[in-house]
């Protein structure tokens, strides 16, 4: 009970701080994004495997989103989310079925290869990506009406948090259903999976294809609040990030890749615009404070708190 | 979550602070934001620029500022990623009056809208990309610089005087949009005048590349008569100090586009007789430059404070903080006196018309600079232990840049030998 009315009143200060402070809008919403993606590596995290190269699936949802926009007629919000989440849930499959053939490094290290061979493959073909200087992202439209961007942001950012509680939602059923649970039993004892039955490669598969399609969700949701997109979100420094945001966070459940990129984000900001000359040095130490004291993450500490608070 | 909470609402408390509601009379101060790279490889080419905007604030603050009002600027670093320089832009915009942005193309395709968005006057300082203002009109956003087209056509144009027989060329560009962007235009410009012209490599190392030497293996077995490369900052460095003592410079004439941002640096090591130049007309020495002594004290200054000389994009960026300047003094005559409102101020800015230190600068209707070009070849120095610039040309920026609206591609293969005849020849500007 006590977490539900914590998330709520998290919702309700993320709906109602950016009425006070614009630009909270777009970092919430980019955490929202960021969290989605981050959500993704946590599913593979719960089985032990590390994906270096999950940014690959946030920027195919980011530029199947600009394309669509771009070269297709299709500008309506909620046929582009649901086109990109799927395409990337369909990219992740694809890319999946021989991925989860592999444990430990080689399944990190071959996530890291396809990843690289996207972020060339984005950056060369100039004339298709626009190369580096990546592609515009139009302002969709919404159920058919033409908003004016700053109505759009806040109308994005709601659509973001209730994505963010129906897709948890969803996620969380899965993680308690079998299938999710079979996952913490391939990173036990996969021999033992077997014996019982399961097919480890199918259920990693599954993981797998969800995860992809979480990070597309948060590709689809960055690339229309920023407006661009570039090369760099497939880039494997952006899926360390995503890395690091799911470890930070805590791979716990659902909320804690979203608490994890809340903090990075405004980490980020406040570092960025208080030490311009420092500030990847403070986002470092910050995000090696949090791991060293909390090693299970900022949504270990709300646990803490909480069993705290209902015990007292 | 209470914690993340506190410590959210920490940082907002603290943004508050900061943010003061100015009243419609005459601000305390004017608060810019400055977008340039201040980490990363990419700090060779954002840091001069973030000294030239710190002296030139400073300079034009103790002459009292803006009309009685001090320019107070914020530095941003373009290092941390599209998002992040979005996320500064957006929170800067609430209480910033005008944004210096950016140096990174990708950067500023991805500002403009979010700029108009937010109506904030915005003066990009640098991102060369001819895509721009190609597709999209602005009402907020301005470039005080030259676009890519103007300047490597103008490279072109000076080998197509200086070398009229070359055929075989080379590229050796870094790969991302600006050196795939160059190296089509300097071919397309090259091709239109010189069909026969072959282009014998086209070699793009990645961006902070360390070695060079599969590439100079390359370049010297293409046997090329011309070697272009519009490589910048510590990759250009290492690319002539490996390239030099393999002979490329003595078999081919080399092109730095980017050149002049290391002549101090390299010294005697840079071959004379490579051709080099600037992105625009930010020279130092050159003879505009020589004859202005507003000029001639910022560069001494300059030299003073950070001990080296500006470079060029130092010189981009003095354009915009005088621009703003200018158009700020203009806005402020035409309202006869109260402060501009954005909207009065980027009225001042469209069709913007000025002197400034190394030229004169002109915005034009679809909102991009018009600047002259400068090329030249470096040439030992009397008096300084570095080659400077000699034979250059200055070629005027109308006679280099396509017309507003027109395909900038289609515009080069349009160009024929009545153009060529109207043009300045090599070794003119002196």
């Amino acid at each position: 009970m006590m977490r539900i009315t914590l998330i709520a009143v998290g919702l309700l200060l993320a709906v109602l701080l950016p009425l006070a402070i614009p630009w909270l809008n777009f970092v919430f919403i980019m955490a929202v994004a960021q969290g989605f993606a981050a959500l993704g590596v946590v599913l593979l995290l719960r089985a032990g495997m590390i994906s270096i190269g999950h940014a690959v699936f946030l920027a195919s949802g980011a530029y199947v989103t600009a394309f669509l926009l771009r070269q297709t007629g299709i500008t309506d919000l909620g046929l582009i989310l649901l086109v990109a989440t799927l395409g990337s849930g369909l990219f992740g499959f694809l890319i999946g079925m021989f991925m989860v053939r592999y444990r430990a490094i080689f399944f990190a290290m071959l996530n890291m290869a396809v990843s690289m061979v996207v972020f060339a493959l984005l950056a060369k073909l100039y004339h298709l990506t626009g190369g580096t200087d990546g592609v515009r992202v139009a302002t969709p439209t919404v159920l058919g009406a033409v908003l004016d961007r700053t109505v759009f942001d806040s109308l994005l950012l709601y659509i973001s948090l209730a994505l963010l509680v129906a897709v948890g939602w969803l996620v969380h059923r899965y993680l308690s259903s079998p299938l999710g649970k079979a996952l913490e039993a391939v990173h036990t004892n996969e021999v033992r999976l077997e014996y019982l039955g399961v097919s480890a490669w199918g259920v990693l598969l599954y993981a797998y294809t969800i995860s992809a399609a979480l990070a597309g969700l948060g590709g689809a949701l960055a690339a229309i609040a920023v407006g661009h997109v570039v090369p760099e979100l497939a880039y494997w420094t952006h899926s360390g990030q995503l890395v690091l945001i799911a470890v930070l966070g805590g791979i716990g459940g659902v909320v804690g890749p979203f608490i994890g990129a809340l903090f990075f984000e405004i980490v980020r900001v406040v570092a960025a615009g208080y030490a311009a000359y420092t500030w990847n040095m403070i986002v470092g130490l910050a995000l090696l404070g949090v791991i060293f004291f909390l090693p299970n993450g900022l949504y270990g500490l709300v646990q803490r708190l909480l069993k705290r608070g209902g015990g007292s | 979550m209470k914690d993340i909470v506190r410590t959210a609402l920490g940082g907002l408390l603290l943004a508050c602070a900061a943010t003061t509601v100015s009243a419609d009379d005459r601000p305390s101060e004017l608060r810019i934001g400055v977008f340039t790279f201040l980490s990363g490889p990419a700090a060779a080419y954002g840091m001069p620029g973030r000294n030239a905007a710190e002296l030139l604030i400073e300079q034009i603050n103790e002459a009292g500022g803006i009309d009685g009002v001090p320019i107070v600027p914020t530095y941003v670093d373009e290092a941390q990623g599209t998002d992040g320089v979005i996320t500064e832009f957006r929170r800067l915009a609430s209480d910033r009056d005008v944004m210096i942005a950016a140096l990174s193309s990708a950067n500023c395709l991805a500002l403009a809208p979010v700029a108009d968005q937010l109506r904030v006057p915005t003066l990009m300082w640098n991102c060369d990309t001819h895509q721009m203002f190609l597709e999209d009109e602005y009402e907020y956003v301005y470039r005080t610089n030259s676009s890519t087209i103007p300047e490597f056509v103008s490279y072109a144009l000076y080998l197509l005087e200086t070398k009229p027989d070359l055929e075989r060329v080379a590229i050796i560009n870094p790969d991302y949009a600006f050196g795939h962007d160059a190296a089509e235009i300097f071919k397309e410009t090259l091709q239109t005048f010189r069909p026969e012209v072959e282009i014998v490599a086209e070699l793009y190392p990645r961006l902070g590349a360390s070695s060079y030497h599969t590439e100079i293996s390359r370049l010297v077995s293409a046997r090329p008569d011309v070697v272009f490369s519009n490589l910048w900052g510590a990759d250009l460095e290492n690319f002539v100090r490996q390239a030099q003592p393999r002979g490329l410079f003595q078999r081919s004439t080399v092109v730095l586009a980017l050149g002049e941002t290391i002549l101090q640096r390299l010294g005697e090591d840079l071959p004379e007789g490579t051709v080099v130049g600037v992105l625009g007309d930010g020279w130092w020495q050159s003879p505009t430059a020589r004859e202005n002594p507003d000029t001639q004290a910022f560069v001494e200054a300059y030299h003073e404070r950070y001990d080296e000389y500006p470079v060029f994009p130092s010189f981009k960026m003095a354009n915009s903080i005088m621009a703003m300047k200018e158009s700020f003094e203009r806005a402020l005559e035409n309202s006869g006196g109260t402060w501009p409102s954005r909207e009065e101020f980027v009225e001042a800015v469209a069709g913007l018309e000025m002197e400034n230190f190394t030229g004169t600068l002109r915005i034009r209707e679809d909102n991009d600079g018009l600047v002259d070009q400068i090329v030249g070849v470096a040439t030992p120095a009397d008096d300084r232990p570095y080659p400077v610039i000699g034979e250059m040309v200055r070629y005027p920026a109308d006679l280099v840049t396509p017309p507003v609206d027109e395909d900038p591609i289609a515009w080069i293969r349009s160009l024929d030998q009545d153009f060529l005849d109207q043009l300045p020849k090599p070794g003119s500007y002196q």
